[in-house]
């Protein structure tokens, strides 16, 4: 997704290593996924799913 | 006269010899070159030095794959540029030039990743390095195209674990 969209960062974030990261977003299982610091993602996904919860912390409000 | 060569004998490979090959092949399928810009810092990073060692496994499987070392301590713009606040981490770029610029054909792929690459981690390095390089989207589409209009900047952070 982040290589297709110019306004989309992804992070793959070794959870062990930065523990205080791991804290910050309560990682309790992973994978873990944290789209802006507002919308989680808990488990794999299948893609559909997926791009649409990631998808949702840029539209809090759908219009149409 | 020829002289010969000393040939570096390949003793401490981290990789399987049949895992090498099968990663080979993936890469030969490349179409643009990809560099790893490794950020790292000499002093008080543990896993630095591991981290490294992981990618150093990578040039020699594909002549497109190169690694680039930005000190994190002495080049904090290249590591603002890319959004790095902490060590080791790796930014994955598509780079069809000799440069360092945007002009150089450097392509930001967007895709980092924070500590060491180990484990699954690795793997999906190596789908980042394929995809910067060039493989199709895994991405329908319908998704693709979604994507595509997202116009609000998003981070995406996705924990692991290396087991």
């Amino acid at each position: 997704m982040a290589f297709v969209s110019p306004n989309i960062t992804a992070f793959a974030v070794e959870a062990t290593e930065y523990p205080d990261l791991a804290r910050k977003y309560q990682v309790s299982g992973v994978p873990k996924t944290v789209v802006n610091d507002t919308v989680e993602i808990l488990g794999a996904l299948p893609q559909d799913a997926f791009v649409e919860q990631v998808l949702s912390a840029a539209a809090p409000r759908e219009v149409g | 006269m020829a002289r010969s060569r000393q040939l570096k004998i390949e003793t401490m490979s981290l990789i399987a010899p049949s895992d090498q090959e099968k990663l080979r092949e993936a890469f030969a399928e490349m179409t643009s070159n990809v560099r790893l810009l490794f950020f790292t810092q000499t002093l008080g990073c543990e896993t630095c030095p591991e981290t490294r060692q992981i990618l150093d496994e990578l040039p020699p499987l594909s002549d497109k794959i190169t690694i680039e070392e930005v000190n994190f301590v002495l080049d904090k713009d290249k590591a603002t540029q890319y959004g790095i606040d902490r060590v080791p981490a790796i930014a994955v770029v598509a780079a069809n030039g000799q440069g360092t610029g945007a002009s150089d054909g450097i392509k930001d792929s967007r895709i980092r990743f924070l500590g060491t690459p180990a484990g699954y981690e690795f793997m999906s390095l190596v789908h980042a390095v394929l995809l910067a390089g060039g493989r199709p989207l895994s991405l329908t589409e319908k998704n693709r195209e979604r994507v595509m209009a997202v116009a609000t900047p998003l981070t995406v952070q996705v924990f692991t674990t290396p087991t």
